[in-house]
């Protein structure tokens, strides 16, 4: 018995997400709580499992059906990364998350005051340059920041992003 | 391949609408906004399946997808995924983004370079980091996760079991909670 070309992709799909998942928990409880980390780990998974998919269809099946394993695979694969990234981010760095956790751990309530203290300081904005500092996103200047090219390209897409949604600046 | 063409084209279609709703419609909630518009999709892509051959006149056998229902299930979670992931991750972070909210306010600074100073009180264009995070306390207290009493903060019922689990997967990440 053959099994489904598609079938195949998105198991190869599933199970080498499930192997990324544990490398990237794995590397964030080491210390490499990065996007860069993130990214290697994840590239190694879809190469795994685009491998994966073609090797064990192209076992059984020609060469439209490992075209169709190859793409099913890749885009399974992508799909499932662009749902746990966004919760990551959500749990490693929303300032809502983050107030809710620090309600918890502090017995529930806490002054409204105390929490702009934390949540609205000049400390939270140095933090969050070290970490686009860290990205590549910004450079220092003397005592200031400028943006890297990097930065000011992200910078300007979601620019437009916001001008075309008619979206004012947020943030 | 009928999933990916199928789940392809209508995310396209979704982003054309989000679009035309964002500039013609505007409404405080966008995110519900796009919900309704997903949905809308949704039920049109499930028709558009149903309605289709599974060839889409165009594949070959080998090209097919099979059985049928993983074909269907693919089409969903692709197009779903696109969405959640993609199009209202998208709106997310240009909404609500607070680094790419800097790296914006940097963009449009009128200096090359910026001091901590600078963007701390002009951030998101003047209106500054109280702002930013009386928006983000307003949001939660209007999903019900914490509620205002006497100028204190007070985390819901709803909220604490969100809390247990956000705090949690910290934990399962090997970080602590923030102190």
């Amino acid at each position: 018995m053959t099994s489904s070309p598609a079938l195949v992709a998105l198991a190869a799909a599933a199970a080498w997400f499930v192997i990324f998942v544990f490398v990237h928990i794995g590397g964030v409880r080491a210390g490499f709580e990065n996007a860069r980390s993130l990214l290697i780990s994840y590239t190694a998974c879809f190469l795994g499992t685009l491998v994966t998919a073609i090797a064990v269809t192209a076992w059984h099946h020609g060469m439209q059906a490992v075209i169709l394993a190859a793409i099913m695979a890749a885009l399974t694969s992508a799909c499932l990364f662009a749902l746990y990234v966004p919760a990551l981010y959500t749990v490693l760095t929303s300032l809502s998350v983050q107030t809710m956790m620090l309600l918890r751990r502090r017995g529930g309530a806490l002054p409204e005051a105390e929490l702009y203290d934390r949540f609205a300081s000049r400390k939270i904005m140095e933090q969050r340059l070290a970490t686009l500092l860290a990205s590549g996103y910004v450079a220092p200047k003397g005592p200031s920041y400028q943006l890297t090219p990097r930065g000011r390209a992200i910078a300007k897409f979601f620019r437009l992003v916001k001008i075309l949604w008619n979206l004012g600046p947020g943030g | 391949m009928k999933a990916i063409c199928l789940a392809s084209a209508m995310t396209v279609v979704l982003l054309a609408l989000v679009t035309f709703c964002f500039r013609l419609y505007p409404s405080a909630h966008r995110a519900r906004q796009m919900l309704f518009v997903y949905f809308f999709c949704l039920a049109v892509l499930v028709a558009l399946w149903f309605a289709t051959p599974d060839d889409l006149g165009l594949f070959g056998q080998s090209l097919l997808t099979e059985p049928a229902w993983l074909d269907f299930a693919a089409t969903l979670f692709f197009f779903s995924a696109g969405f959640f992931g993609g199009a209202l991750q998208l709106y997310n972070l240009c909404d609500r983004g607070f680094s790419l909210r800097i790296l914006v306010d940097m963009l449009e600074a009128p200096t090359v370079a910026v001091d901590v100073d600078y963007l701390t009180t002009d951030y998101s264009s003047g209106r500054g980091l109280v702002w930013m995070y009386r928006k983000r306390i307003d949001d939660i207290i209007a999903a019900r996760f914490i509620d205002r009493t006497n100028k204190r903060i007070v985390l819901t019922a709803k909220g604490e079991m969100f809390a247990n689990l956000f705090t949690n997967a910290r934990r399962v990440l090997g970080l602590e909670p923030p102190q």
